[in-house]
């Protein structure tokens, strides 16, 4: 496929975009269980076998990709089920976090549970049919330019007070990288301070940084996780107008969400922008000697990836193609069409900046990478459902205690806001560590 | 004389038997338990004529008591419980109905004897994987069905392995077979006509009809054949014995031989067990003065492939384990070649007087089911028992024997008494009595509950014997067969 | 079908109106489509009836008061796992779906080698825990993702292990039923000492009822927690995994090794099945590969070993000189694993599968010997995860010309079951021209070796309605082949007389109607007194087969 244009905003095609496309997976699936455990070869115990927070918190099995699966048959084909009751439920109580496609992936060639998850919370939105949280969070979006519920769009450059960073709103200032904090960074006064530190830590190391300070704006991200996918769409777009205009080609981003929904889901309607996450970039410096750590931080953690970042991070890859049948019922993608198995996310590079700092010890978890177990947030469910989003959280803390380590670390506020101040199942607290903090106190 | 009269019409004059010195005779046993000489011995040759006996008895009410060995019996399970009663002799119905080398499978009827067996399987090099010393009368079906322990447990994928299918005449007058040979015709001809051994025991639906015969003490139904699964016969073999002060010394290599499933044989025995296999070749109170007190045996084979790379491994294997549990694992020790001990335990005993007799006259047995780390617990109740009643504890046999690929151990108490000395016979059975409860209250399983264990036992778990009940009054609505065992 | 609301409500009341639904969204998720599911019936496109509610229950006493409640209301039950297969699921209109997902509890007993586990305990995590402790599960053939419980209480249970571990049947010790009627029952020193380690007696095993070949498929009530013999793992406590999904490979897994076997014919399969089995030198043995088709099935593992191929490489792959070859040397062949316990016991095992393919002229598959092929291979088989690989082709499968018998009747067989199959493949679209045969199925059905259980794969479109049609067909055909050689029920139609196409149960009259011709009908004659005994509602569908005893039957009593 030839190269298109930056921001040629030529929607990909090929990819199903309406849940009736998915029909033929809703059909296919063949009710194997993957969308409910990690991976069989890859299951370490059966206290975190599971991956799927949706299915593992409701049990019924409509909770699940399969259930979902089956729930857009039974409303599509035989309108057996109605937009209403736990049908709504649980279209909307899914992270879209992506576990079960990964699963799903290991097996077969021809589903793709979580766009179908997010095909039926689309289909929802269009009938009106969201959460009243999530709806008022795309009216927020498109208010403020911002998901989060008391943030001001006067306010959005307020967490880079005092830093000297280059304006690139006004082109007249130019920079390798535009430093993109995302609204967490940017509005949540704890989170602000961590921003700061990311753009400390990058200059240090040299990179060539600037900012678009009040023409910032949310990635939308969110809202294409609940199903607004014309309040994202508009959202990508006016981004894509605005680093068009400042002449921006490269962002780098210390949230997770802002880099998935970069990198995957604006690819997908043809914004082809560059983006990086922050921890790629200071994984490169200290790998090539421009930031060095000299100071020691005695801790042991364990690294949570965020789902955005891992499994849903990996690059887009354009496809256009059909489906074919060979040998009279074997189901092919003409050309091979790209499988999302989870396993190119951003994984190494936060785990070789935590190996990097002296007195860091790393201990993993059992469900990690491309089968991490999502922090909660995921799917807007923190905002209309925080009971639920909560158990996840506890559940992650959980895992994470049975470490032994002192610290989650994790690269994404969204992560990192959930998973702080929550009990895990034996009632007890865990720290949990922005990977920016560590890497600071080192140098 | 109505009885007796359909009874000959049935079977033929030669066939019943009421002479009072024979039906004495089929009513002495070693058990404890009331007992009643019964009124006729029948001997039925076929199990044409079970069938038809088992819908006589429905019709008359009479009670039928199955009995396939012959010499003495050491429970009182194959003898009346009420009076009335017709024992039904199969002893006479012992021939190999096939044997089958390319699946190891055969099919016995009941009459059929350890040596008989053998002596046909040693013909195309295959062996029947047996019990400890059975006596030379022992129906080999009756063995197996009853689940008394094999001393090869690694063979057992199945609590009842080696027994696959059987057929049976259930207390109602059904005759049917189970497993495999229940999804053809009622003719084992047909079935091996078709390539079909009766190895597959399960089913062949969702219930296991077979398991309903097993343990039951005749109580069920009459067994008419059994296939068996064969074992290869080994062309090298050595047991193998190391020696112990205390039985928790062997319990660490015991689990770790049971799980590299190295072992052919596998079992533990004390001093006074150990000696009273012996009885033949030396004295037993001599022995005991130099046997030690606890040996483990442990077999190591070769077969047709390869046999000598196989015995290699294993017998090296097998004395590293040893060692590292600190046991030293030799070809044999002071008085006891591990061959002798082998052909001991594998052979028949075809003297009068049965092995666990030879010492005192006569013996009591308690033996149950449980778990190898759980022993010790039975060891020292079973001599705080016996010293309460004066018995001397040093004539106490113990022979432990993991089934089923160790999943459980048989662990048996075997005390010799003098059955002339009426104290002697009060002790023990004072003895056994308080043991047996002892057992059960340390968790013991008497899951062959005869006698006086039914009740301890099925007492236990009312849910079960609910559901005992019920399965009877399907199989055996009228109580016909063998009433009045696992009573409670 | 109505339900009553004082149902509901104390449905709410036993186990929390969380865990308790009847909106429709839930229990049309309780429907089986029975294409999307191997159901030894059919295929079909239809679904299986629509529960009243579904609940959740959470504990044995939770079930045993849902059961009451059944009971009471006379409402039909079935519980169910994993739903991985049609017969978990209700048959009639008047019937609650339990979903056991909430117990999914598994210990293990290191020493005693025993597993005690709750219905949602599936094959993968129980495996993954005995893993830790140098001890290892039977995992029934249908993959790590069925329920250990349900295979062991209410289906068959064989696999790749079974030859070393036994089946499912054989490694069940204790099980807690809550029984038809509300009962609870424990089995043999379950019952009467709470201990897990033995389930037969005291006395004739009552086990006898709940397990026979196949369990009884949920229809003599719920069986709630079950104790298993573990098997020894001479491996690590995980079994390292290395590769980009999907292609995993077991990383040096030294103790294990994973052989493909070259056969000059089926006779010389047959013969070396029984040597496998005298020689007991098998961890797992299975001809698993081979049920993509004989045409297919080199291409089909070079596409799961490299992550970047896909199914529209096939034709090219299949034009590979080279695989070809490999097909062409594989035409009868079985996938071998054996684990050293010791250095010795390996080195036994390795020489004594050399001779044994000596002596009937078989030969390793040298495309199986690349690491990675075995590594595949050994991962594959140990923790059977990849079972829905079953359906990946086509998205569906069934089983024909499926039996559990003797190999030496089977196997000269094969070449004409598979030309039956070809014709099909030539003729009718809907079934996938992978080169006839399509064979797998375990070396053993049984522990330690016997019988051996196998299948035809006839894969599918689940979507395509022509597919399925053409699929039950082919499948109808085999089975009247069958019997005209005498083999018995094909496995693709075991169920047949379990429910109707349309997904109900059938009635008595059906059952007596097919019954009434066995050879033996005692068998199912007692079944039905077994019924009566314990059963007494009727509330657990037809999956339980019984015939009316003669002197019931027209007018008698």
């Amino acid at each position: 496929m030839a190269k298109k244009s930056l921001f040629d905003m030529t929607p990909v095609t090929g990819y199903e975009k309406k849940l009736e496309d998915f029909f033929p997976m809703e059909r296919r699936c063949s009710n194997c269980l993957g969308c409910k455990f990690v991976p069989f070869e890859k299951i370490k115990s059966n206290r975190f076998g599971r991956n799927c927070p949706s299915v593992w918190y409701y049990n019924f099995n409509l909770y699940s990709a399969r259930g979902r699966f089956q729930l857009g048959q039974n409303i599509i084909e035989d309108g057996y089920v109605g937009w209403e009751g736990q049908a709504l439920d649980a279209i909307f109580n899914c992270q879209a976090c992506g576990a079960c496609d990964v699963a799903c992936k290991v097996t077969r060639f021809n589903l793709e549970p979580l766009a179908h998850n997010i095909a039926l919370k689309e289909r929802a939105v269009e009938k009106g049919k969201a959460p009243v949280e999530l709806k008022a969070m795309a009216a927020q979006l498109e208010k403020q330019k911002s998901m989060l519920p008391d943030a001001k769009k006067a306010d959005r450059a307020k967490w880079a007070a005092g830093l000297k960073l280059k304006d690139l709103s006004s082109a007249k200032e130019t920079a390798e990288y535009a430093f993109f904090p995302g609204c967490q960074y940017a509005y949540d006064p704890d989170l602000a301070k961590k921003a700061k530190t990311y753009v400390k830590v990058l200059l240090k190391g040299g990179v060539d940084l600037g900012y678009l300070g009040k023409g910032d704006m949310c990635c939308g991200g969110r809202a294409k996780q609940t199903g607004f996918r014309k309040e994202f769409e508009a959202e990508a777009k006016a981004n894509a107008e605005i680093w068009k205009k400042a002449g921006i080609k490269k962002i780098v981003t210390p949230c997770s969400d802002c880099y998935h929904a970069i990198k995957r889901q604006y690819a997908l309607l043809g914004i082809d922008v560059e983006v990086v996450h922050a921890v790629e970039l200071i994984a490169d410096l200290v790998k090539q000697g421009k930031l060095k750590f000299k100071k020691r931080v005695d801790l042991s953690v364990t690294y949570h990836d965020p789902c955005h970042l891992g499994r849903l991070g990996e690059p887009f890859i354009p496809w256009n193609g059909t489906e074919k049948k060979i040998l009279n019922q074997v189901h092919t993608w003409q050309p091979a069409r790209p499988r999302y198995a989870g396993t190119d996310g951003i994984y190494d590079a936060p785990r070789e900046i935590l190996e990097a700092i002296p007195g860091v010890r790393l201990i993993e978890m059992e469900r990690v990478r491309e089968n991490s177990w999502c922090c909660g947030a995921g799917g807007g469910c923190s905002v209309f459902n925080p009971e639920y989003s909560d158990a996840i959280a506890s559940e992650r803390v959980t895992e994470a205690q049975t470490t032994g380590a002192e610290a989650i670390v994790t690269a994404c506020p969204w992560c990192e806001i959930n998973l702080s101040g929550v009990e895990s199942e034996n009632g007890t607290f865990m720290d949990v560590v922005d990977i920016v903090e560590l890497v600071a106190k080192a140098l | 004389m109505a009885t007796k009269d359909s009874l000959v019409t049935m079977l033929g004059r030669a066939n019943v038997i009421d002479d009072p010195k024979a039906l004495e005779a089929y009513a002495e046993n070693h058990s404890f338990d009331l007992h009643f000489k019964p009124w006729y011995i029948v001997k039925p040759k076929s199990a044409e004529k079970v069938e038809e006996l088992v819908k006589w008895a429905n019709k008359t009410g009479t009670p039928l008591v199955p009995v396939s060995s012959t010499g003495v019996k050491l429970r009182g399970d194959s003898v009346p419980s009420v009076p009335e009663a017709v024992v039904v002799d199969l002893s006479g119905m012992n021939k190999i109905l096939n044997v089958n080398r390319q699946h190891r499978m055969v099919v016995v009827e009941p009459g059929v004897t350890y040596d008989q067996l053998n002596a046909e399987l040693a013909k195309q090099n295959m062996v029947i994987a047996g019990s400890l010393r059975p006596k030379a009368g022992q129906s080999v079906l009756t063995d197996v069905v009853e689940a008394v322990p094999r001393l090869n447990p690694m063979i057992q994928w199945n609590f009842f392995d080696p027994l696959r299918c059987v057929e049976v005449t259930w207390g109602d007058g059904t005759r049917m077979f189970t497993g495999e040979a229940l999804g053809g015709p009622r003719d084992l001809k047909a079935q091996w006509a078709k390539q079909q051994w009766q190895v597959q025991y399960m089913g062949p639906w969702m219930t296991d009809y077979y398991r309903l015969v097993t343990q039951a003490q005749g109580s069920m139904g009459i067994v008419t054949w059994a296939s068996l699964k064969a074992a290869v016969k080994p062309l090298i073999h050595q047991l193998y014995i190391a020696e112990a002060d205390d039985l928790e010394s062997l319990e660490g290599f015991v689990y770790k031989a049971m799980w590299t499933r190295f072992p052919d044989e596998i079992f533990i025995l004390n001093k006074f067990q150990l000696a009273s296999l012996l009885a033949e070749d030396y004295d037993v109170d001599e022995l005991k003065d130099v046997l030690p007190p606890w040996i483990v045996a442990v077999g190591a084979a070769g077969r047709e492939l390869i046999p000598e790379v196989r015995f290699e491994a294993r017998s090296k294997d097998l004395i590293d384990i040893a060692q590292s549990f600190g046991l030293d694992l030799k070809e044999g020790i002071a008085n006891v070649p591990g061959r002798l001990l082998y052909e001991k335990v594998t052979s028949t005993d075809k003297n009068e007087i049965y092995w666990k007799d030879d010492y005192e006259g006569s013996h009591q047995s308690v033996f149950f089911l449980t778990q190898l780390e759980k022993t010790g617990l039975f060891l020292r109740a079973a001599r705080e028992v016996a010293e309460d009643l004066g018995y001397p504890t040093e004539n106490i046999g113990v022979y432990i024997q993991p089934k089923h690929l160790g999943s459980s151990y048989h662990m048996e108490f075997t005390f010799p008494y003098d059955p002339d000395s009426a104290a002697a016979t009060a002790r023990v059975q004072n003895l056994v009595d308080a043991l047996s409860v002892a057992v059960a209250d340390l968790g013991g399983y008497f899951s062959r509950p005869y006698g006086k264990w039914a009740g301890i036992q099925l007492n236990k778990d009312a849910q079960s014997l609910m559901a005992l009940k019920r399965l009877q009054g399907i199989f055996d609505p009228n109580d016909v067969m063998n009433p009045g065992k696992l009573a409670v | 079908m109505a339900m009553s609301k004082d149902f509901y409500r104390a449905l709410e009341d036993i186990v929390g109106a969380r865990n308790v639904s009847c909106d429709p969204a839930v229990t049309e998720n309780y429907r089986c489509i029975t294409a999307q599911s191997s159901a030894h019936y059919g295929p079909y496109a239809t679904r299986t009836p629509k529960p009243l509610a579904v609940v959740l229950p959470g504990s044995t006493e939770e079930v045993q008061q849902i059961i009451k409640l059944c009971n009471k209301y006379k409402v039909e039950f079935k519980a169910a796992s994993t739903f991985w297969a049609a017969m978990g699921y209700i048959g009639s209109d008047n019937a609650i779906q339990l979903d056991m997902i909430r117990m999914d509890q598994v210990e293990i007993d290191e020493k005693n080698m025993i597993a005690t586990c709750e219905p949602f305990a599936i094959g993968g995590t129980v495996s993954v825990e005995a893993m830790k402790r140098g001890l290892n599960c039977n995992i029934a053939g249908v993959g790590c993702s069925s329920s250990t419980l349900a295979g062991s209480s209410g289906w068959v249970g064989f696999g790749p292990s079974s030859i070393f571990m036994g089946i499912a049947s054989e490694n069940l010790l204790g099980a807690e039923w809550v029984l038809p009627d509300g009962e609870i029952i424990r089995t043999g020193t379950l019952g009467s000492d709470g201990e897990w380690f033995c389930g037969e007696g005291p006395g004739p095993s009552p086990r006898a009822i709940f397990r026979g070949w196949t369990g009884t498929a949920g229809t003599l009530g719920v069986c709630t927690k079950i104790s298993i013999r573990l098997h020894p793992w001479p491996g690590p406590k995980w079994i390292p995994v290395r590769g980009t999904a999907p292609a995993y490979f077991a990383d040096g897994l030294d103790c294990v090794r994973a052989y493909t076997v070259c056969y000059p014919d089926w006779d010389a399969y047959a013969e070396s099945f029984r040597l496998f089995y005298e020689a007991d030198i098998c961890y797992l043995a299975h001809r698993q590969f081979n049920m993509f088709g004989r045409d297919i099935k080199t291409a089909m593992v070079e596409i799961f070993t490299h992550p970047e191929k896909q199914f529209c490489d096939l034709p090219a792959l299949m034009e590979d000189p080279y695989i070809k070859e490999q097909n062409e040397q594989m035409k009868v062949d079985v996938q071998i694993v054996m684990a050293g316990f010791s250095d010795r016991d390996l080195d036994y095992k390795e020489k004594a599968f050399d001779e044994i393919l000596r002596q009937v002229g078989a030969h390793k598959s040298e495309y199986y010997l690349q690491q990675d092929i075995e590594d595949f291979v050994k991962l594959y088989l140990l923790r059977l995860g990849r079972k829905n690989y079953n359906y990946t082709l086509c998205s569906s499968y069934e089983g024909n010309f499926g039996l559990s018998g003797n190999v030496f009747v089977a196997a000269p067989l094969m070449e004409e079951a598979a030309a039956l199959k070809r014709k099909w493949e030539q003729t009718h679209t809907g079934v996938a021209a992978v080169g006839g045969d399509s064979d797998m199925g375990s070396v053993s059905g049984i522990g330690g070796g016997g019988t051996t259980g196998w299948e035809f794969f006839v894969h599918f479109d689940g979507f395509d309605l022509a597919s399925i049609e053409d699929s039950n067909a082919h499948i109808e055909e085999t089975a009247a082949w069958m019997k005209e050689k005498g083999l018995g029920t094909d496995f693709g139609r075991w169920n047949a007389d379990a429910r109707k196409p349309d997904g109900y149960n059938y009635s008595q009259a059906e059952h007596d109607s097919f019954y009434e011709k066995l050879p033996q009908p005692a068998m199912a004659e007692y079944q039905w007194k077994i019924r009566e005994a314990f059963n007494p509602n009727h509330l657990t569908g037809s999956y339980y087969k019984t015939l009316t005893p003669k002197e019931f039957r027209k007018g008698k009593k």
